[in-house]
């Protein structure tokens, strides 16, 4: 039995309301337990920031859209090169990197799970096979309905049933995780090269709106009890004036959820922008926020930019052809059929840039203006907003204003006519950065039950343990030794194995895909709808036989089974 | 400081030596430089005959001779700050990449890619040199940005592919698609070329000689004198919203 | 539907002429052969893999290339054997779509799943291909003679227009054929991206022998379609120019976007070259042509791919893997190849195997093997097993040596 004992660790875990304690942990087996053998690996971890591991609920790492970003930007893999290493290959890349760049990066940085946050049902297979070269996290992958044709159907028809038993068997057909709807009804419209522009706008052809598709959405989420909720990339993305979109979409949420919120709302930061036009773009993160702190039943996460090159990806294949057209530079795009779509452009966000300026800063605000750290989480979009391994950056921003003002002196000179950023005072405490970094996503997604984003006893034994004593750093003033500490854990402990030392990589990896399968009842079950079938048959380039990802996909995983309603 | 490189003979020998050790900056510290075989890391003096006369106390005062067949020595001279490297013979792929100052003098051929992303300095190839000459890299927008390339010879294709500074001159004719994606700096092509400069938005070409499969997609603007001769003056390349000059001595369309 | 007797396939029904073809294929060898003075002698699957494995440990610079006719895990073993031996990778790309992945490179590609033009292209492209005779299945399935979801009447609903350099089969049932003088894609691509943004006063009375009248048409059409799929094939991607003018059809479609919707897509050829340039990506960061000598990965087509380190000789050993180089390769590769140590591994005997040393006969992917190939729009398929021989697959053999090469190097 492989056990650890961690003396000395000065633990933060909110879930169980830990703050700050110095205190043993115990791990048997991959899991925490209340005590050890004597015969147990002891680490010392010296009073040292020990943390729940890291869990990004929103990030692109793997699958068509990511790898072709990859295929399109040898630049961008020159920038990042390391060569094969003890028990670690070699990587590429910086924006994009390798699924092994990817994994050692976020491992080194205390990340035990990841959510891919878009799927293609259609390209399913390919994102398992990237899972299972992204060795150290655990993995989950959010599968796109925003433009499903037999969703649309059924919500024109009103049957919000049909639309659950649909998302319910294309769940596990897929093996995916939660339900992901990115610019709903606008990928559809892609498929003509048009768009919609609010959520009252009607999709060509199938007639709904998208408001119509996101509210079916969230109640068949709720008919199949999945453990995630609805997570939205709103409509209209990146243009001025889009924040009454994004209001328009969270007036439409019910609170449907006990446990968690009813709508997981993505990357807000591109979706808070004032202004009729680029020339009077602004922050309206104020009014987003003011929205979400009146709603527990909706949570955010950050989407924050950071000032320099990344590659943008995303399956809002419209917004992007408009990004490429402000660029100029290279555009790729792919629709995908009866599904969804997606789109990648390489980007470069400047500091003397006004609209990339004011950007950076309605990230910060959003995160700064929402009360509650479990309703506004932290991410970059990784790599929309900024690369990954841009976070302790960030967790440096929210902790120090002083980091905030010294920053905002080095962008463009008119970003504070546009902005509240400077007037804001507040600096969030370790707590709350434990919130927005591991025990908020385990909530969102609705995993702390199997033992996510936590360490009491039972939990999964992912821990991260950063070289920061937090009685004697003032975040505050002293923000770099905050960046530098979040940067690189002393150890990365993942179902008890010890991953990542100092950034070094220690095991070949083989951890856990998590999806889920709604118990559907015969009479739905879409397998046997002879509309259902003889429509797929008749417009997919698949066969509805080849198209469920079959178990070999899978090393090791984890099958949540759901009651349904159903 | 004089450094001669001298070849020695190696079995197999066509397989690549990687070189980019080769630049002057390194030998005020000695000749105790690593270079690769393939996968295999070698001493310098596996593959040279290494002698030094004088002494210097900056790289503006080395100047390495290499002597030899140097025909498979790939990235000589890569990221040259400063000095002079003479390569009396043929010289391997990768020459002067991302060189940004110093002198590089090449007396027999260059292989693929002189000059590759040079930011400044300067390199002269007395024969021909091979195809991407003063070129970018996959992928990148921006290629050569600065420093002077002369090949007396001829070049193959792609030269000044996505040129963005500097200037690029061939004394002999460029195969096809020289100065394609330019964005800035100056071409000049004394002999014959096809399909020069497509896709182009900024920056000057001269062709002095003929350019056969003259691209259809650039304005002609009328006529120009330089260097006493008359040239056609175009605009292009309007398939690209492009804003580059293009002159040329003679033209042929392909109809 | 496929028939078995005695594990042999005799029949293969409603598969189309290439998977017949792939079905009912040539005998194979029954267990690994090495050369021994003139002849071949058989030796068992033990010996082949310790001595590839000597060989590969041996090289200074080894090259292991092909991979395009195998399934996507023993792509990612042969990735992960490359790494170890810092040695140069490289699939089939670089003498078939390479110049399509250089052009992508430089200026991305707008396009999509199959689906997508079964269901909503109104006006078809190809350029420089015939699929008539390379992917018989293309036109019935996906374009000319498919009933989609938005055109039902397949072929009353479409336009195709096939550009090339002679009228070939596929310019037999096009709506507009486009005839362009040999080495003249660039230039015509050039002039109707002139004219999609409105300079028409520039074009000349012919382009590379395609009329003014004839490039007016052919765009306007294109700007009145509601959905365009653009498909290109070899006449692009290996005629003069080779990448730039992928790159230019590329950017005619971009800008063709601004006005309607247009995709583009190449017609590749192996079927699972588009697997080993996903599987390469993934792991490596690059899609092909890939050096590992120096630990990191390098990627320079046109010196790493493996046409360019055969002809000039940069490579001390060879292992080919469900590919046949010397049916495709210039002469000079091939004398390379015959003068260092080769090892073949292919189900059957080829034009390679008689330049190689060792061959290894392994399963076939989809007939006794199982495993994933990536469609040419990039959808993953699973290639299901429908016979059980003894032979080993590709991924237990590379398994095999990778794990003998990597007691090498402990970590």
């Amino acid at each position: 039995m492989n056990e650890i004992l961690i003396k000395n660790a000065c633990v933060i875990d909110p879930i169980s309301g830990i703050n700050g304690e110095i205190m043993d942990i115990a791990v048997s087996d991959g899991r925490i337990v209340e005590e050890v053998g004597s015969g147990a690996e002891v680490i010392d971890a010296e009073g040292f920031l020990t943390l729940p591991g890291g869990i990004d609920s929103h990030t692109h790492i793997c699958g068509t859209k990511v790898n072709f970003g990859r295929y399109m930007s040898p630049e961008d893999m020159r920038a990042g090169r390391t060569p094969r290493r003890g028990r670690m290959h070699s990587t590429s890349g910086y924006s994009v990197p390798t699924t092994y760049g990817n994994s050692y990066r976020y491992s080194g940085m205390g990340y035990t799970a990841l959510l891919e946050g878009a799927m293609a049902p259609l390209e399913a297979r390919h994102t398992h096979e990237e899972f299972a070269y992204t060795p150290l996290q655990d993995t989950m992958a959010n599968v796109l309905f925003d433009g499903n044709w037999a969703i649309m159907e059924a919500v024109r028809e009103k049957d919000t049933k049909r639309a659950a038993a649909i998302v319910g068997w294309t769940l596990a057909a897929v093996k995916g995780f939660g339900v992901k709807l990115t610019n709903p009804g606008g990928t559809e419209a892609w498929g003509w090269g048009k768009n919609v522009s609010s959520i009252t706008d009607v999709v060509p052809y199938f007639e709904v709106t998208p408001g119509e598709i996101i509210d079916t959405m969230i109640r068949a989420t709720e008919m199949l009890a999945l453990p995630h909720s609805v997570h939205i990339h709103c409509n209209n993305l990146g243009l001025p004036g889009n924040y009454r979109t994004t209001l328009d979409t969270f007036d439409l949420v019910p609170d449907l959820n006990r446990k968690r919120q009813t709508l997981y709302a993505t990357h807000v930061q591109f979706h808070a922008y004032g202004g009729t036009s680029w020339s009077d773009f602004c922050s309206k993160a104020e009014e987003i926020t003011r929205s979400v702190n009146e709603k527990p039943q909706i949570v955010i996460d950050m989407g924050q930019v950071m000032f320099g090159k990344t590659t943008t990806m995303t399956a809002d294949g419209p917004m992007e052809f408009n990004l490429y057209r402000l660029h100029h530079n290279k555009w790729s795009n792919h629709d995908v059929e009866l599904e969804t779509g997606s789109g990648i452009i390489p980007v470069l966000y400047r500091r003397k840039n006004l609209v990339n300026s004011i950007m950076w800063a309605i990230g910060l605000e959003l995160a700064l203006l929402t009360k509650n750290p479990w309703q506004c989480l932290l991410t970059t979009d990784n790599p929309n907003g900024a690369p990954f391994v841009r976070y302790p950056e960030i967790i440096g921003l929210l902790m120090s204003r002083k980091y905030r003002e010294a920053e905002f002196a080095t962008i463009h000179p008119d970003t504070e006519h546009r902005v509240s950023l400077p007037s804001i005072e507040r600096e969030l405490d370790w707590q709350e950065i434990a919130v927005m970094t591991r025990a908020g996503q385990a909530r969102a997604l609705g995993i702390v039950d199997i033992g996510k984003g936590r360490l009491a006893p039972g939990a999964e034994a992912d821990i991260a343990i950063y070289p920061l004593k937090i009685g004697e750093v003032d975040p505050g003033r002293e923000y770099e030794r905050v960046i530098e500490g979040f940067r690189q854990t002393e150890y990365t402990i993942k179902r008890g194995r010890i991953v990542s030392r100092r950034g070094e990589c220690l095991v070949w990896g083989n951890n856990t895909t998590i999806w889920v399968k709604p118990k559907i009842s015969e009479r739905y079950d879409m397998a046997q709808d002879p509309a259902f079938v003889e429509k797929f048959d008749r417009y997919y380039t698949v066969r509805m036989r080849n198209y469920p990802v079959q178990e070999e996909y899978l090393k090791r995983n984890l099958c949540i089974e759901t009651e349904t309603e159903l | 400081m004089r450094v001669t490189l001298q070849v020695k003979p190696r079995k197999k020998p066509f397989l690549p030596i990687e070189a980019e050790t080769i630049v002057p900056a390194h030998f005020l510290d000695g000749t105790d430089l690593v270079v690769w075989k393939g996968n295999r890391e070698l001493p310098l003096s596996d593959v040279f005959s290494v002698t030094v006369e004088g002494t210097a106390e900056t790289a503006d005062e080395v100047e390495i001779t290499m002597r030899g067949d140097t025909s498979r020595i790939k990235r000589v001279g890569e990221y040259m700050e400063a000095g002079r490297i003479v390569i009396e013979d043929d010289i391997g792929m990768h020459c002067g990449n991302f060189m940004s100052g110093g002198t590089i003098e090449i007396g027999g051929n260059a292989d693929g890619w002189l000059a590759r992303e040079m930011r400044g300095g300067s390199i002269i190839c007395r024969g021909n040199a091979g195809n991407y000459c003063a070129s970018g890299y996959r992928g990148e927008k921006r290629g050569m940005t600065g420093g002077t390339v002369e090949v007396f010879g001829n070049v193959g294709d792609f030269a000044a592919e996505t040129l963005a500074g500097g200037c690029v001159v061939i004394h002999g004719s460029a195969g096809d698609m020289a100065g394609t994606e330019m964005r800035g700096g100056t071409l000049r092509i004394e002999g014959d070329c096809t399909r020069v400069c497509g896709n182009m938005t900024a920056g000057t070409c001269y062709v002095f000689g003929t350019v056969h499969d003259m691209l259809p997609t650039f304005r002609r603007r009328g006529t120009a004198v330089h260097d006493g001769v008359t040239l056609t003056a175009f605009t292009g390349d309007i398939a690209n919203r492009g804003k580059g000059n293009l002159f040329v001595r003679d033209y042929k369309y392909m109809d | 539907m496929v028939t078995v007797e005695d594990g042999r396939i005799v029949a293969a029904d409603n598969a189309c002429t290439l998977g017949e073809q792939k079905f009912l294929g040539e005998p194979r060898l029954k267990g690994p052969i090495q050369r021994e003075g003139k002849g071949w002698k058989d030796i068992t699957y033990d010996e082949a893999i310790l001595r590839t494995v000597e060989m590969l440990r041996d090289a200074e610079r080894p090259l292991l290339f092909g991979w395009s006719g195998t399934h996507v895990e023993a792509q990612c073993i042969g990735v992960h054997m490359a790494e170890v031996l810092r040695g140069v990778i490289d699939n089939t790309s670089s003498v078939c779509h390479g110049p399509s992945i250089l052009a992508i490179q430089e200026v991305g590609h707008p396009g999509c799943t199959l689906g997508q033009v079964k269901n909503r292209a109104d006006l078809v492209v190809y350029w420089g291909c015939n699929p008539i005779e390379a992917h018989p299945r293309h036109l019935s399935r996906y374009t000319r003679y498919a009933e989609g979801f938005f055109l039902p009447n397949d072929y009353l609903d479409r336009t195709v227009i096939v550009a090339d350099i002679r009228k070939t089969e596929t310019g037999n049932i096009a709506d507009e054929f486009v005839q362009v003088t040999p080495g003249g894609d660039y230039a015509v691509l050039s002039a109707l991206r002139a004219i999609v943004r409105g300079k028409r006063d520039i074009i000349p009375r012919s382009v590379a022998g395609v009329p003014r009248e004839q490039l007016f048409r052919i765009a306007d059409r294109c700007l009145n379609a509601k959905f365009i799929a653009f498909y290109f094939g070899l006449g692009l991607t290996m005629s003069r120019g080779k990448y730039k003018n992928v790159r230019n059809a590329i950017e005619l479609v971009s800008e063709l976007n601004r006005h309607t919707k247009a995709t583009i897509s190449a017609m590749r050829g192996h079927y699972n070259v588009y697997g080993s340039n996903e599987v390469n990506t993934w792991m490596t960061g690059y899609p092909f042509g890939i050096d590992f000598a120096r630990g990191i990965a390098f990627y320079n087509p046109g010196e790493t791919t493996a046409i360019d380190v055969l002809a000039r000789r940069e490579c001390d050993a060879c292992l080919v893997v469900a590919s046949d180089p010397a049916a495709h390769f210039p002469r000079a590769c091939v004398e390379h190849l015959a003068d260092i140590p080769t090892v073949v591994i292919d189900p059957y005997p080829n034009a390679t195997t008689a330049f190689a040393d060792i061959q290894i006969p392994v399963a076939v992917t989809g007939i006794d093997a199982a495993g994933t190939a990536y469609r040419m729009d990039g959808v993953p398929i699973r290639m299901r097993r429908v016979l059980k021989t003894d032979y080993p697959s590709d991924e237990e053999i590379l398994g095999r040596m990778y794990a003998m090469l990597q007691e090498d190097h402990p970590p």
